[in-house]
């Protein structure tokens, strides 16, 4: 262990200043005195302190006040309070302005030590809590936690094992544990302890010595040198998820009551950690798809308006030219000019009813639905379409589900989309697959999922951001309004559902939507 | 006898090439520009109307409520640039013989109408 702590000394008597400062250098930590609370604050401004233990009684500025201003300056630092003359009001005030506790003169230094080492240990720990919520990043938080781990509870080696998207168990990470052999090897460990959750037990810290003894590890190899192995549970939504285990591999070195209580301390913070940095990365995910909302709403409305006022003067250009085409003969050079008149009057058209899809104002007409009778609904209405194109159709819809609160025609129209994207992202033909399922959302609410997969050519990584936005296409110029998508989620929203892409380049999309059940 | 109807819409360009299209084909055609002179045309006696949504002075849908109070057996139809909601009624509360969303083609309007006056 390097040096132990930074602790600093602040009494108006000498003697006992020097004392407590003699006896713990004994033990290793580095030691500073300062002689009245004016001093000591400043040494708390030019130092980082791990520990400060005060005198509460002190002519200038008296221990409660230096107290305070300690902790303005550096809010980390945890400070005992000694006083001679305690009664238990001034301690009590001393621990409402954050003192970690207070100790009675005279005291006897064992009596100190003890409370040395609980701060110290607290302050471990903060540094610890400090380092795992420092970030939401999965890789960068795992890696701490595992180090941390590893330092606190002395461990030879130790894993942290995840099931991966499949849902199988996997080493997020690891340390001391070189060779693929045995990382292997304590994964087995894992998915034992995993498979047979032995009731409340799979829920707490549980600890095995000699696992390879152990007949509950039985046929699994590689595990000679453990000597003292412990399994910390990873909670999700009140279900073990996956376990940090940790190996001492030497005979002596057991685990003390004090370990197992820092290993509990230490998965329950663990735990918090990452559903924080899981609900934050929902709550990121929540309010990307709020704002992309709001520009759709702000831009329906334009769109709404400008629809309005440009379908007059475009029922005029229709109307005229169709009246002059009755007039002209059929095959001259003029009627053909004004057919395509005519047909960019259509694509106008057709753009316009987009738009006006998307900025539909009023109240979508709610009621239970059966999505899977959406899905056949529109199915059936493009099956033609998706047989003349060699699309073949797989249906993976889970029978039996809970009706939604949709429109249904609206819901209708968002299948629609994502078929017809689906078809033309594979102009070879190729299969459509449509899927619902029932989920929870990390709340525990249900949702239904519909999944929408094509084996098409997928979508670029680099606009795979921008394909629910508003006129964005990648179809050929009059073939797609780009107003699709934003059609979906315009409506998906309106739903208090979500939809997302995922994309693999060359290995086709799969379109998700959830909503509440 | 020709068959008359009254075309309500404050577009003139709409109202030219409907006008048009249906003089073309026999019809008698009498214009308003906006709801009130079409309520003061109405004694005229007409076979249909054809009546916008959106116009200055009154609301369309105020005017078509009108015109069904006055002339219940009326033909009507309503001519519009937005139609939000194909589920819900054109016009809320009132009946309509039929109705047409903007941009529509000389021919539709035509079919419409004949088919309405001659049932």
């Amino acid at each position: 262990m390097p040096n132990k702590a930074n602790i600093l000394v602040v009494d108006d008597e000498p003697q006992i200043a020097e004392m407590i400062s003699a006896s713990l250098q004994l033990y290793n930590y580095a030691v500073s005195i300062a002689y009245d609370g004016e001093q000591g604050v400043k040494r708390v401004g030019e130092e980082k302190f791990d520990l400060v233990i005060m005198d509460i009684q002190m002519p200038g500025m008296d221990g409660i006040t230096a107290l305070g201003e300690m902790k303005k300056l550096d809010p980390e630092v945890e400070v005992i309070i000694a006083t001679g003359h305690g009664t238990m009001g001034t301690a009590i005030q001393s621990m409402r302005k954050g003192a970690f506790d207070y100790i009675h003169k005279p005291f006897e230094i064992k009596e100190l030590f003890k409370v040395v080492e609980r701060a110290l240990e607290k302050r471990k720990f903060n540094d610890i809590t400090r380092a795992i919520f420092s970030t939401v990043k999965p890789e960068e938080q795992l890696r701490v936690i595992i180090d941390s781990v590893t330092r606190i509870l002395k461990a030879d080696e130790s894993l942290l094992a995840l099931p991966d998207r499949e849902g199988k168990l996997q080493v997020a990470v690891s340390e001391g544990l070189e060779d693929r052999e045995s990382r292997a090897s304590r994964l087995a460990l894992c998915a034992r302890l995993m498979e047979n959750p032995d009731g409340a037990a799979a829920k707490a810290v549980q600890l095995v010595e000699a696992p390879a003894r152990d007949k509950k590890f039985s046929g699994i190899g590689g595990l000679d040198q453990l000597k003292f192995s412990l399994f910390l549970p990873l909670m999700d939504n009140g279900k073990l998820s996956g376990l940090i285990n940790i190996n001492r591999l030497n005979e002596e070195a057991y685990f003390t009551e004090d370990d197992l209580q820092r290993a509990r301390i230490f998965g329950s913070l663990v735990n918090l950690a990452l559903r924080n940095s899981s609900l934050y990365r929902q709550l990121q995910e929540t309010q990307g798809q709020l704002i992309q909302a709001e520009k759709m709403s702000a831009l329906g409305q334009l769109a709404g308006g400008l629809a309005h006022e440009i379908n007059n003067p475009l029922s005029g250009i229709l109307g005229l030219t169709q009246l002059v085409m009755e007039n002209t003969e059929k095959g001259s050079q003029n009627y053909t000019d004004l057919q395509d008149i005519e047909k960019a009057v259509f694509r106008c058209k057709k753009i316009i009813v987009s738009l006006l899809s998307f900025s539909r104002q009023e109240k979508t007409r709610i009621e239970p639905v059966n999505v899977n009778e959406a899905l056949e609904e529109t199915l059936t209405l493009c099956a033609r379409q998706m047989e003349l194109k060699r699309v073949k159709i797989n249906r993976q819809l889970s029978p039996g589900l809970p009706m939604v609160n949709a429109d249904f025609q609206q819901l209708m129209q968002v299948f629609l989309n994502l078929f017809t994207n689906a078809r033309d992202a594979m102009p070879e033909g190729g299969e459509l697959t449509v899927a619902t399922s029932l989920l929870k959302d990390p709340a525990g609410r249900e949702l239904l999922a519909v999944s929408v997969a094509d084996t098409g050519a997928g979508i670029d990584p680099e606009i795979l951001g921008r394909i629910f936005d508003p006129f964005f296409t990648t179809k050929p110029v009059g073939k797609g309004t780009g107003l699709g998508l934003s059609v979906c989620l315009g409506i998906i929203s309106r739903h208090n559902g979500a939809i997302t892409a995922h994309s693999v380049p060359g290995g086709g999309s799969t379109f998700t939507i959830t909503v509440p059940v | 006898m020709a068959k008359r109807v009254l075309l309500v819409d404050d577009e003139d360009l709409v109202r030219n090439y409907v006008r048009r299209a249906l003089a073309s084909r026999g019809w008698d055609i009498t214009e308003a520009s906006d709801g009130a002179a079409a309520l003061a045309l109405l004694d005229r006696g007409f076979d249909a109307v054809v009546c916008d949504l959106k116009m200055p002075d009154m609301r369309g849908e105020e005017v078509v409520k009108r015109i069904r109070e006055l002339r219940p057996a009326m033909k009507i139809v309503v001519i519009t640039g937005s139609v939000s909601n194909l589920t819900t009624p054109i016009v809320p509360g009132v009946e309509v013989d039929g109705f047409l969303i903007k941009p529509f083609g000389i021919d539709e309007i035509r079919e419409l109408l004949e088919k309405l006056v001659n049932s």
